[in-house]
């Protein structure tokens, strides 16, 4: 058997670029493992990408080093460290590979991915997993708004993939959801799974006013739900993995046609 | 700036002034077409089809509506970024481009005149707003005067000469170009939800729409107007509709024109040609409005073809919008205006695997393909509402090219060859058929070609398209790729576009009419006209007017009283 | 004295257009027909006397043209500036504004942001069925105030457009029409209602939702209480809506500012095309600025999105939440900001505000605010719709035209933005060589 070989390209963003007054977001979707993969050390320290209004070579703002080598873009891994709390869309549009970030991400980490695997091991702000189409998305702390949700205007959120939260997460998560699973083990804020057509979500803690103007999909609460949207409609007593719930269909404000949604709750 | 300009070895293609496929130079001094220049920059065009700049007939692409349908989709702005350069500002959106992309995006395809087709009048100042905003291309606007109300009164009454009064003064308040009609009556029925058919009396106006499109046509032949009404009937979109649709053109048939022109423009003909009585038995009546038009000189159509893919559908048509949005279930927007109009706003997708949109998209062709002269026929696409005019260089290679529609029948739905009859039409549009429908019999049918547009003549405005595509050329994909990027935009004598690029951004002009009417009419008109504005309207008679700061290029068009 | 009749309020998006006005020695003395907060704007009052710039801490009065230059140095030397406000002033300005923002890459935004920004968000989910004030005034015997209050935020709003004025097909005025207020609290709107409706704070979006249910059919799913509110209730306004030939819901920022934000828009428009499947339903957002609607008109046909528009990469990039101004502030983003025609120093939340005086602040404004109290570069300007003319946008997106009503040495908002923008131009072209 062919030894799978592994390249780790290490990016730890310099302190000077978030030491100043304002923190100004790097953007650095152009970052992801399908982009560098072939690219030599000096070649990645050359790559583009936006600081505030001006390009800077990523070279100028992380300290990047290389080690191993890859015969295809999913044998390469990416460490990013330092302060990430203003690095954008980290793994944004990513296809294959792994990127592991040690800390807090700023927004869009991993939206719009396809494939291959992100692990977070802090917080990722809003919009994490967004209009994401497949891969995995491991988040072990908390996710902000809009997690695996659309952007402005679009009526489809993520289609595919899986996501994981370790913490709570913020409003709107799974909005227009079609297709894909999430799996939240904290709490729910408002509106989990809003306009949700497909896919399913799974909250283990408490989850506030989930499901509205659901036309498909699959939400299950293990915790206990506050503000039960008043439009949806109970069907039956039912057991999944073993446990009690009441299912209900919805969301009728929607019209009856289109309330196809499924919500379980304790 | 050029101050002479020689275009040399061009296959010149220049329907008003006869000029059919000849290699033949073209002088430009000062902006405008001359005999000869004596010391000119020089823009071999090497064999290349040349036209005059392209005339766009009816495209959504200024005022309160247009702007609705791109603040109400951010997806569609996404869609269409591109980022600023040196000269150009930055452009966003597909099916609702913001104002620098569409004159940039038609500059491109070499156009240089744009005619905004719907104007609320209380909003006209929004819509030159924007045209202001929008680059290079020269433009007008239709005010809508079909549902306001001093128009179903004077209707009603029999009024015609005081009717004329008040379109010469709206026309001249909005600094509209001509009449324009939509939905006649429904859209003030829709006022309270409800619509209204050819003969239906109009809810508390009692009027029909049949006696309003009548009364306008008659007003609007009152003036050396230099267009007709331009029409969009009742039920529109629905299925069966032809049959009111020719009933409307049957109106104004005794009607005579001012001059060598139709009394009515029916726009985007292909939402009124539609046979069966519900979406399941509904097929193409193509063949049957053809042929009117074929047999008759008083009507002149745009196309409004279909163009597969998202778009956001818009019109005044306030009750058709909600109908297309109980189908889909999609976003909507609806505005109606007090006293004059209304709208809607909602997205719409035309798939080819759907057999109802398949249909749509071959009537759209039949009608160039069936109506056997050209100088009756514009092609449009209702931008956005058929397709955003980004994709007129597909039109115009489905025309052209009986294999590329063969090709195209093939992956679509198969009502194409149950309820159609575009798989079966041999005729293939040539280059000069093309300049036509694009900008000759445009300009003719708006009267622009008497102010310089849409034709190559001595005196002409200097504005010319240069295609990077020979004569002989018959390859569907290469003639859809140079009609997309102009090799040359010449406007006013400026270079705009030069291999498909922007290189320049003028100032466009705005053409505007004064109709000239009877003083006394006038003043009888006014005193009905202050009482709506004191009791009904929610602004002041002295705010209304569209002030001289919105139109800080104008070209005036007086349309004298026929005596 | 001269007497101006027509004048154009620039207060509130109410825009009235027929204050009369009389002048004398070039200053407005008499001011009929405007609500009390108009006529105080028409009248002028505490305005900032000169351009200035803070050396050590203290505002020092200069030139326009030092003004000007300091405020070009600042914004085309920074890497994320936020150019915010103009929701009071002219659509005139906003496209020079937008100009600016292309070109030293910023972010431009308006007041929306803060206030009806989550009604655009909600119009770009489900769309806007709405109407203008005219067709109120005319024909809606229904008319519905939710977490609205125009008695205190829109003084002529009913006595103009909607419970008070005389239409059409309305002659009685409001003895023709019936008026239903929801709030948290009961407001002076609420006690002019035909029925009051009292939900709990941040409960709104839950008795939207049950309303939507009952107008589409499916009264039987709705327990007897939603949010503080009775099924009765909710029954019989539900009654009321479908009844009505045309009705109408005017939404304020008690709705848009609430728990659920954008969302309870959302689902108030829902309620709206509810309704119109039994009759003419219609809503419209009670925009506050005279000229808040007109920012968000031209901002979308300039960059193709309202407001909050990241132009740092060259293209326009909008996403509120993200690119909106206190969220940027909030999150330190900003390294400077120019500040027109508004006031964060008022109403930004403590966060931002914090971040606004840590970085360059360059304020355009005809009147000291808190703002000015932490402004680097004060520029004064003449009063829109009273010193200098240009175009606005009602809440219901009707133009109209500001008029000048009295001459001034001030310059215009759009002269001001003007000259700036010529000053960094100048800056970037010697920095390209």
């Amino acid at each position: 058997m062919e030894e799978l070989k592994m390249q780790t390209i290490r990016l730890r963003l310099k302190e000077e670029v978030m030491s100043g007054v304002a923190k100004i977001p790097v953007i650095v979707d152009a970052l992801t493992p399908d982009k560098l993969f072939g690219k030599s050390e000096a070649e990645i320290k050359g790559v583009k990408i936006w600081w505030g209004n001006r390009e800077e070579n990523t070279g100028d703002l992380f300290e990047v080093s290389v080690e191993g080598d890859a015969t295809s873009e999913a044998e390469v891994k990416i460490v990013m460290d330092g302060d990430l709390s203003r690095v954008k869309y980290i793994g944004a549009g990513m296809k294959a590979g792994e990127i592991e970030a040690n800390g807090d991400v700023d927004m869009h980490c991993g939206a719009m991915m396809r494939g291959g695997k992100i692990t977070v091991r802090g917080n990722a702000d809003c919009w994490a997993g967004c209009e994401m189409h497949g891969g995995e998305l491991i988040i072990e702390g908390d996710a902000g708004a809009n997690l695996c949700a659309m952007y402005r205007g679009e009526m489809t959120g993520m289609t595919g993939g899986r996501v994981v939260v370790g913490g709570n997460v913020s409003e709107c998560a799974g909005q227009y959801m079609a297709g894909g699973e999430i799996l939240i083990k904290g709490n729910a804020d408002i509106l989990a799974g809003l306009n949700m057509k497909g896919g399913k979500i799974t909250i283990e803690g408490d989850a506030i006013m989930p499901g509205a103007d659901m036309t498909g999909g699959e939400i299950l609460v293990k915790g206990k739900v506050e503000d039960m949207i008043p439009s949806f409609k109970f069907v039956e007593t039912t057991t999944v993995d073993g446990e009690q719930y009441r299912k209900y269909i919805g969301d009728l404000a929607m019209t009856e046609k289109r309330a196809k949604g499924i919500l379980y709750v304790k | 700036m050029v101050e002479e300009l020689l275009i040399k070895n061009g296959v010149v293609y220049d329907p008003i002034n006869g000029v059919k496929g000849e290699k033949k130079d073209i002088c430009i001094r000062n902006g405008k077409i001359v005999e000869e220049v004596k010391n000119p920059k020089v823009i071999d065009a090497g064999g290349r089809v040349v036209m005059p700049g392209g005339v766009d007939i009816h495209a959504h692409i200024a005022g309160g509506k247009v702007n609705s349908g791109r603040l109400f989709r951010p997806e569609d702005g996404r869609k269409g970024l591109k980022a600023k350069t040196k000269l150009c500002r930055p452009e966003s959106g597909y099916s609702v481009p913001n104002t620098f992309a569409v004159g940039y995006r038609y500059a491109r395809m070499g156009y240089t005149f744009v005619m905004e087709p719907a104007m609320p009048p209380l909003a006209a100042r929004h819509t030159h707003e924007e045209l202001v905003d929008i680059p290079i291309l020269d433009n007008a606007a239709l005010p809508l005067i079909d549902n306001n109300w001093m128009t179903l009164e004077y209707v009603k009454s029999g009024d015609i000469d005081l009717l004329a009064a008040y379109i010469a003064w709206i026309i001249k308040a909005t600094k509209g170009y001509g009449v324009k009609v939509v939905n006649p009556g429904g859209t003030e029925a829709w006022a309270w939800a409800k619509n209204c058919d050819l003969n239906d009396a109009v809810p508390y106006f009692d009027v029909t729409p049949a006696d309003i499109v009548k009364g306008l046509a008659e007003a609007n032949e009152r003036f050396e107007m230099p267009h007709s009404i331009h029409v969009h009937g009742n039920m529109l979109g629905h299925p069966g509709n032809y049959e009111v649709t020719l009933k409307t053109y049957d109106l104004v048939k005794g009607i005579t024109p001012y001059r060598d022109r139709p009394v009515l423009h029916s726009t985007h003909t292909q939402f009124f040609s539609y046979g069966g009585t519900t979406w399941r038995d509904f097929e193409s009546k193509a063949r049957a409005i053809a042929d009117y038009v074929n047999a008759n000189e008083h009507v002149s159509i745009d196309l409004g073809s279909v163009i597969l893919g998202d778009t956001t559908t818009m019109t005044a048509d306030g009750p058709m919008e909600y109908s297309l949005y109980q189908i889909t279930g999609r976003k909507w927007t609806n505005h109606d205006v007090e006293l004059e109009t209304g709208s809607g706003i909602t997205p719409f997708m035309y798939s080819g695997k759907v057999g109802v949109h398949t249909i749509q998209w071959a009537i759209g062709l039949e009608l160039a393909l069936l109506t056997r002269d050209p100088w009756k026929i514009a092609l449009t696409s209702d931008h956005p509402n058929a397709g955003p005019f980004i994709g007129y260089p597909i039109l115009i290679s489905m025309l052209m090219s009986k294999k590329r529609r063969d090709e195209s029948a093939e992956e679509m739905h198969s009502s194409i060859f149950d309820r159609t009859e575009l798989p079966s039409i041999d005729r293939e549009y040539d280059f000069y058929e093309i300049a036509i429908i694009t900008r000759a019999m445009t300009a003719r049918t708006l009267g622009l070609h008497e102010h310089g547009k849409g034709h190559l003549g001595v005196g002409a405005d200097g504005d010319v398209a240069i295609y990077d595509i020979s004569p002989e050329e018959r390859d569907a994909g290469k003639i859809q790729k140079a009609f997309l990027n102009a090799k040359y935009t010449i406007k006013g004598g400026e270079i705009v576009v030069k291999d498909g690029e922007v290189v320049s951004t003028p100032e466009g002009r705005t053409f505007f009419v004064t109709p000239e009417c009877d003083p006394k009419l006038t003043d009888e008109m006014m005193t009905k006209l202050k009482e709506m504005f004191t009791n009904y309207y929610s602004v002041s008679f002295a705010n209304y007017p569209v002030q001289d700061a919105y139109v800080p290029n104008p070209y005036e068009i007086r349309a004298p009283w026929r005596s | 004295m001269v007497e101006i009749t027509d004048v154009v309020c620039p207060l509130c998006g109410c825009v009235c257009d027929d204050i009369v006005v009389e002048v004398e020695d070039n200053r407005v003395t008499k001011v009929r027909g405007a609500c009390a907060v108009g006529k105080s704007k028409l009248m002028g009052h505490g305005r900032i006397k000169s351009p200035a710039i803070r050396v050590n801490g203290a505002l020092k009065e200069c030139s326009y043209d030092e003004a000007i230059k300091k405020a070009a140095e600042i914004l085309a030397g920074a890497r994320r500036p936020l150019l915010y406000g103009w929701s009071s002033t002219v659509c005139e300005a906003t496209k020079l504004g937008v100009c600016l923002a292309e070109e030293i890459g910023a972010v431009i935004d308006n007041t929306a942001s803060v206030c009806h920004g989550p009604s655009v968000l909600a119009i770009q989910d489900v769309g806007l069925p709405s109407c203008t004030l005219g067709e109120v005034k005319n024909r809606a015997s229904l008319i519905i105030y939710w977490g609205a209050n125009p008695t205190a935020a829109h003084g002529n709003h009913m006595k103009r457009y909607s419970y008070i004025a005389k239409g059409y097909f309305l002659p009685g005025g409001k003895k023709d029409k019936k008026l239903v207020v929801v709030d948290v609290r009961e407001t002076k709107t609420a006690k002019m209602a035909d029925k009051f409706i009292q939900v709990e704070p941040g409960k709104d979006y839950l008795v939207l939702s049950a309303l939507r249910a009952v107008l589409y059919g499916h009264e039987d799913v709705v327990p007897d209480n939603v949010g503080g509110v009775s099924k009765e209730d909710i029954l019989e306004v539900a009654n009321m809506m479908k009844e009505a030939p045309f009705g109408i819901i005017f939404f304020g920022m008690g709705v848009t500012q609430s728990r659920g934000r954008h969302n309870n828009i959302i689902n108030a428009i829902q309620v709206t095309r509810a309704a119109h499947t039994h009759t003419k339903f219609n809503i419209m957002p009670m925009r506050g600025h005279y000229n808040v609607t007109g920012f968000n008109q031209v901002c979308t046909w300039e960059t193709g999105f309202p407001f909050a528009v990241d132009l740092s990469r060259g293209f326009a990039w909008y996403n509120p939440g993200e690119t909106s101004s206190t969220d940027l502030l909030i999150r330190r983003e900003c390294d400077a900001a120019l500040i027109i025609a508004s006031d964060p120093g008022a109403h930004f939340p403590g966060e931002s505000i914090k971040h606004l005086s840590k970085i360059p602040v360059i304020q355009i404004d005809p009147f000291a605010n808190p703002t000015t109290e932490f402004a680097d570069v004060v520029i004064p300007t003449a009063v829109s719709g009273v010193e200098a003319e240009g175009s606005v946008y009602r809440m219901d997106g009707i133009p109209l035209r500001l008029r000048k009503l009295v001459d001034t040495d001030y310059l215009s908002d759009e002269e001001v933005i003007q000259a700036i923008l010529e000053e960094v131009r100048a800056i970037k072209s010697k920095e390209g060589e």
